[in-house]
């Protein structure tokens, strides 16, 4: 049987790279970028989508109607395989952890995993059997991290980060449940803010031993999650579980906080979490950083908010550019934070990620350009 | 009113998966969301379930509830109140 | 690295460590309240569980006859576990209370995600150390221990691995605590205890 072995994974470089995004604001990395520049939102309103005909906000990709999980995943190999050899794609020496909260969700009560597993395996050509990472809204934050496990381990070079989930009637319908849902656009950390907006997309980002083809280059450093242990689906008061996972992450990363220059938060609308990563934030004297909540733009896209975020992430750190907290104008939690209130040009070297979810999960990940 | 009462017990638990309790556990004017039921937010949304399928009456708004489902006495006087 | 505890159950029996410590009356109509009740512990929120839930936390229960868990601190235990058919169980009855009962119910909504049952765990034991689940095809315990490997490289002392799961035709868990020490990874006894044919 095997031997208890240990490993020395603090120092192994691992670069991460972005693959593919597609959501309501464009399907391609780049298209993504130029939105988000001008301010704009993917977010609209959609008659008749509530479970007694409210008209919802959602951000919704329209050009896909039908099998709609499946095309979506279909749509992000188009940039993929012009980012990624078929060499890489097909190696024994690549992985693949997709991260998904429901899947196919419109097939249940078939296996709402298999056709995305299929899919990879017969037109990607993934032959190592992908991971799939079910852990509610952190499940991005998470698969990141285990690509970098991964790596360090060397058990593979690259590992393939797939990050998607599509707006559904069985979701909708749930959140609406918990009143949970905004009759307007999120409005993270605001006043008036009164839900999530719900959301769709797929991101897909890259993690390697070795730096690829480009001028730009951004070292993954380390990440972690922890439980809040205090409620299933409402966050800690105190925010112990955020607080933990940042604190790890700090640890594992031998990174001070104040080498951090900026954070991308999880701000998903609704009254508790916001305020809740406000209170984790100010007990961790982090709350003067720059910040933003990326939920105004793309909604909350469950298990593909996390490799999404962290495109945009990559994004801000290539471009030195901090993209404004859209949905944001007046401050609406007990402890200050630094929003950006606009879009602007600023040095941003060192990104701290995080995200919270159902389950009590909270997980973080830093980034450092090299 | 009282049948109501009886009646309404037995739904909360019910509704609520509270299977350690009897209906005698839960006493009209006792405060439900206090100690003793250790009942939460989500208990709270299903109040508002337990009202519309049982009594067809609607709750547009979580915070409304906090009133009407103070006790056992608020929620019966709501219901006979509301109730064509 | 160390598996210390092992334990499995199905509604016929409870195995703990290799050895049957409990058979479940085959007339039972809720035989996870009938494992509750048999555990003689008080805990009010297992009644509101779902049923992933519930017997993630039977099973933990279960170990903690084994196990001392107060020695590690609160951050130590890593949680990994996973399944086939992710949260089907309450997939279901959410589906069917919107599809056919034109009702909505928070809290069967809130259970449909699988991991879930780890949060119940950590709130439970109050535990604030690494978490994950997987969907997987079939019970692997490489792939297990692959994870455990991975949490031990960092603050985790030892990790409680579970593999539950509750569709239309079974419900059974499997859970073991791999402690980041030296030793054997598996006794030959409890490979055979694994039952790997049974579990999927």
């Amino acid at each position: 049987m095997g031997k208890s072995t240990s490993m020395d994974t603090s120092l192994k470089n691992v670069y991460i790279t972005y693959g593919a995004l597609v959501t309501p604001l464009g399907n391609t990395v780049d298209k993504n970028f130029s939105a988000l520049k001008e301010g704009k939102s993917g977010i609209k309103k959609y008659t008749n989508s509530g479970f007694t005909n409210e008209n919802w906000p959602l951000a919704k990709i329209e050009q896909i109607s039908e099998n709609r999980f499946d095309t979506l995943l279909r749509t992000s190999f188009i940039e993929l395989n012009q980012k990624v050899s078929i060499a890489t794609l097909t190696s024994s020496d690549t992985l693949v952890i997709v991260s998904t909260t429901k899947a196919n969700i419109d097939v249940f009560p078939n296996d709402t995993f298999e056709s995305g597993v299929t899919i990879l395996k017969n037109e990607l050509g993934i032959v190592n059997e992908p991971i799939i990472v079910s852990n509610a809204c952190i499940s991005g934050v998470v698969a990141i991290n285990l690509a970098a496990d991964y790596i360090r381990a060397d058990k593979f070079k690259d590992v393939i980060v797939i990050g998607i989930d599509v707006v559904s009637d069985f979701v909708i319908h749930g959140f609406q449940s918990l009143y949970a849902i905004s009759e307007e656009a999120a409005k993270p950390f605001d006043k008036e803010r009164t839900g999530i907006t719900l959301g769709e997309g797929v991101a897909i980002v890259i993690l390697s031993s070795e730096k690829r083809n480009s001028a730009f280059h951004v070292k993954y450093l380390n990440g972690s999650s922890s439980n809040d242990a205090n409620h299933i689906s409402g966050p800690s008061r105190t925010g112990e579980g955020l607080v933990r996972s940042i604190q790890k992450t700090l640890e594992r990363s031998h990174i001070n906080k104040d080498q951090i220059d900026f954070i991308s938060a999880h701000g998903t609308g609704t009254i508790y979490n916001d305020e809740m990563e406000s209170i984790a934030f100010d007990r961790l004297e982090l709350n003067t950083k720059s910040f933003n909540s990326l939920k105004g733009y793309f909604g909350h896209t469950l298990g593909a908010a996390g490799v999404i975020e962290t495109i945009v992430c990559l994004l801000s750190m290539e471009h030195n550019l901090v993209f404004k907290s859209l949905g944001y104008t007046t401050l609406g939690t007990s402890k200050s934070l630094n929003l950006a209130t606009d879009t602007s040009q600023t040095q941003v070297n060192t990104v701290l990620k995080t995200a919270s979810g159902f389950g009590g999960g909270n997980a973080s990940l830093i980034l450092i350009k090299d | 009113m009282s049948e109501l009462k009886e009646k309404l017990k037995a739904q909360i638990i019910e509704q609520l998966n509270l299977e350690n309790l009897t209906p005698a556990d839960i006493k009209n004017d006792m405060p439900l969301f206090g100690e003793e039921l250790g009942l939460d937010s989500i208990d709270a949304l299903e109040f508002i379930v337990l009202l519309e399928q049982n009594y067809g009456l609607k709750i547009t708004n979580p915070s409304e509830g906090k009133d009407i489902f103070f006790s056992v006495d608020s929620l019966a006087a709501f219901i006979e109140k509301n109730i064509v | 690295m160390k598996v210390v505890a092992t334990c499995s159950l199905f509604p016929e029996e409870i195995v703990l460590n290799g050895k049957k410590i409990e058979s479940i009356p085959s007339n039972e109509v809720d035989w996870k309240k009938w494992v509750y009740s048999s555990l003689n512990i008080e805990y009010p929120k297992f009644h509101k569980m779902d049923s992933l839930a519930k017997l993630a936390f039977l099973g933990i229960s279960v170990l903690e006859k084994e196990i001392d868990f107060s020695t590690y601190k609160d951050e130590e235990v890593g949680l990994i576990f996973a399944n086939k058919y992710s949260s089907y169980y309450s997939d279901n009855k959410h589906f069917i209370n919107y599809t056919q009962k034109n009702m909505v119910s928070p809290s069967d909504f809130v259970y449909t995600l699988p991991n879930i049952l780890t949060g119940e765990i950590a709130i439970f034991k109050k535990w604030y150390g690494d978490n994950v689940f997987f969907i997987l095809k079939k019970f692997d315990i490489e792939f297990f221990i692959e994870q455990a490997e991975f949490m031990f490289s960092k603050s985790i002392k030892a990790c409680l691995c579970g593999w539950i799961e509750s569709n239309e035709n079974s419900e059974q868990a499997y859970l073991f605590l791999i402690e980041n020490k030296e030793g054997i990874v598996l006794k030959d006894e409890i490979l055979e205890e694994l039952i790997i044919d049974k579990i999927n």
